[in-house]
């Protein structure tokens, strides 16, 4: 119940932020305007909290407690992003003029055709990010108020598009920078606190994974799905009845619904699929889920780094600051927000798995970081941190989805059915409707895994379109037409393959779960390739070096 | 009394929006370099400092991670009980990551004032890369 009513205080806040934003913005001029006022801190501020979403709040926990510290590359990646950013397309995408990729496909190549092609595009990234946000959201809403996991996520489609319609995302520079500062808080007290309140042994326990991960307590654990796992040493369990079962060791299969209450101290059972907690894969510093370390980090990096840049929600930003020089500031001001926010997230995962390792066994590791604090602080205060954490979690959600939902509903108006604002508001229903509805199956699949998809459709499509009509006068359109289209079927149809086809195994499997080592370099390869097949206008040059003329 | 509402889009996004659905015949002009040939070296500066930028960016997040694959010894080494790969994966890969950001972004924009200088004395033949580089 606190939770719930931490969540509804955020949402008033926000919705007051943005409606005094409103006030004092009223004119067309006023609006152009502001963004000159605001200073590049603000903007720094707006920006990491627009980026940080329910994949850094919740997922990065989740994912480094189920498949170890590896995990923690994503954050890296996160954040390496914006060193790209700084270095590639900061200042010349400001100085394009350009508030969208469409956009600048326009100013560069000059094309009405392209700005269909890069809106599709922009549909397909905004859907892959948006249906995780969705996921987190219901996740935490279900957690907190004890609803089904559908009620959440059609709840959090309710707010987020109820609140851009009240005008609660349109002064988005302060809303956004003050959602940073919730995030931030209400990520690091708790974790602080925890790490204080767990105790010299805890701690201990939590730096030497090879000691074992053991039940800190009798734990019961319902099975919400069939699931086969494994055991080192025979466990006597009790079942609902109340009578003793003795799980040998090797392998078990449990039917969906089955409840077990685990005795204190029991060795955790090793789900299937999955590295042992706190063997030594899971505390192994690489990426490993395919068996193959090295490629899994290099292609995961690879997809995140170069896929930030090719963010429609990233790149709207830039627009905001009054020059390119402040724009390349203000995203370095990004990777210092950014650099502090990821060094807490790593304590809810790893924590997790000492105090809470059931959730391995639930599939639920998503929820750890809304989880831990009520599991291991008794009383009113873990009920508290708990809803600072949901509160958090809950503001991730919400500035992401909202500037997701715009970008996705201003690329399907204007790029996709040129039109006029009414439609844009039809645009945000139509786009959470769908998030809702594709969100709503994807309950058990981890919101990392969708969001690095995202990153690696954007890193084979829009960092190459941008990268070469930034740094190369000869890209043309047949080009960059066709590098889009190769990028975009392969990202996509690869992870699609992973995620929702049967794989044969072995090398292949881990070359469609983590295609961006060789998306990548193909989308930039036939850019380059077809681009050279015939010669770019005469006025490409001139296009080119306005970019970079201070 | 407020003001009447106005539709803000970017110029590119104007111009499209005017053009309808004929083809493109002018976009948002393009104003010729006064100095072409120094808008070009420029151009090649800060091309040399964006790859010098990248190769560093790949040679800390490639290095790293490879060097964990190479030596998994790393993992043995504890710094105040914490395994030094945990120390440097969680907290210390950012302080580099900020540092060449920060060092792109004052050498990048050193060119553009070196740029910025010649144009206004209408020297810029010496080009914009005297003493400095990679």
């Amino acid at each position: 119940m606190t939770s719930v009513v931490a969540i509804g205080l955020l949402l008033l806040i926000s919705l007051v932020i943005g409606i005094y934003g409103v006030r004092a913005a009223r004119s067309a001029s006023d609006f152009l305007v502001a963004s000159r006022r605001v200073s590049p801190n603000w903007n720094a501020l707006a920006i990491a909290g627009e980026y940080l979403s329910a994949a850094s709040v919740l997922g990065l926990a989740g994912l480094l407690l189920k498949n170890g510290l590896g995990t923690i590359w994503y954050a890296v990646g996160f954040t390496a992003g914006y060193v790209a950013v700084v270095a590639l397309v900061a200042g010349p995408m400001r100085r394009s003029g350009a508030y969208t990729v469409p956009d600048f496909a326009e100013y560069r190549l000059g094309a009405p055709r392209l700005r269909k092609l890069c809106g599709c595009v922009v549909l397909v990234i905004m859907l892959l990010y948006l249906v995780p946000q969705f996921k987190g959201a219901g996740v935490v809403l279900s957690l907190v108020s004890g609803t089904p996991y559908w009620v959440g996520v059609v709840l959090a489609g309710l707010v987020v598009s109820g609140s851009i319609a009240a005008g609660g995302m349109r002064s988005a520079t302060y809303v956004q920078a003050f959602h940073y500062v919730v995030k931030l808080l209400f990520i690091a007290v708790p974790a602080v606190y925890l790490i204080a309140h767990a105790g010299a042994d805890t701690r201990a326990e939590v730096l030497h994974p090879e000691w074992g991960t053991h039940f800190p307590d009798t734990i019961p654990v319902e099975f919400a799905v069939d699931t086969r796992f494994t055991l080192d040493e025979p466990v006597t369990v009790t079942d609902t009845s109340g009578e003793e079962v003795v799980l040998g060791e090797g392998s078990h299969t449990v039917s969906e619904g089955t409840e077990y209450v685990f005795p204190e101290g029991a060795q955790v059972p090793r789900p299937e699929g999955l590295p042992e907690l706190g063997g030594e894969r899971w505390s192994a510093p690489l990426l490993s889920q395919g068996g193959y370390p090295l490629f899994e980090t290099w292609s995961t990096l690879l997809a995140i780094t170069f896929g930030c840049m090719g963010l429609p929600h990233v790149i709207m930003r830039f627009h905001t600051s009054p020059t390119a020089r402040v724009a390349r500031r203000v995203a370095v001001g990004v990777i210092a927000l950014l650099g502090l926010f990821y060094l807490f997230p790593t304590v809810y995962g790893l924590l997790g798995r000492v105090l809470t390792p059931e959730l391995v066994l639930l599939q639920g590791t998503d929820t750890v970081a809304v989880v831990l604090p009520d599991h291991t602080v008794s009383g009113s205060l873990g009920t508290f941190l708990t809803a600072l954490v949901a509160a958090g979690a809950f503001g991730a959600f919400l500035s992401t989805s909202s500037g997701l939902l715009l970008a996705l509903a201003g690329g399907l108006s204007h790029d996709l059915f040129r039109s006029s604002v009414p439609r844009l508001r039809l645009g945000v229903a139509v786009g959470a409707c769908v998030a809702v509805l594709l969100a709503l199956p994807a309950q058990m699949t981890d919101i990392n895994v969708l969001v690095v998809w995202a990153f690696t459709v954007a890193a084979s499509t829009f960092c190459p379109l941008l990268v070469l009509g930034i740094w190369w006068r000869r890209l043309t359109l047949p080009g960059a037409a066709t590098g889009l289209i190769v990028g975009a079927v392969t990202a996509t149809g690869a992870v699609g393959w992973s995620v929702l086809l049967p794989t044969p195994g072995g090398w292949f499997d881990v070359l469609l779960a983590q295609p961006a080592a060789w998306t990548i370099p193909l989308a930039f390869a036939t850019m380059i390739a077809v681009s050279r097949l015939a010669s770019p206008p005469e006025w490409a040059e001139h296009a080119v070096l306005r970019l970079h003329a201070p | 009394m407020s003001p009447r509402r106005e539709k803000l889009t970017s110029p590119q996004t104007r111009v499209a929006l005017a053009r309808g659905n004929r083809p493109a015949q002018h976009l948002l002009p393009i104003p010729e370099p006064v100095d072409a040939e120094a808008a070009r070296r420029l151009f090649r500066a800060q091309r040399r400092r964006a790859v010098r930028t990248i190769v560093l960016l790949s040679v800390v997040l490639f290095g790293v991670s490879g060097a964990f694959a190479a030596f998994p010894q790393i993992s043995e080494v504890r710094v105040a009980q914490v395994p030094l790969s945990w120390l440097l994966l969680t907290a210390g890969l950012y302080p580099p990551l900020f540092g060449l950001a920060l060092w792109h972004m004052r050498s990048a924009e050193r060119v553009e004032e070196r740029a910025e200088r010649d144009r206004g004395t209408g020297v810029g033949v010496a080009g914009p890369d005297r003493g400095e580089g990679p």
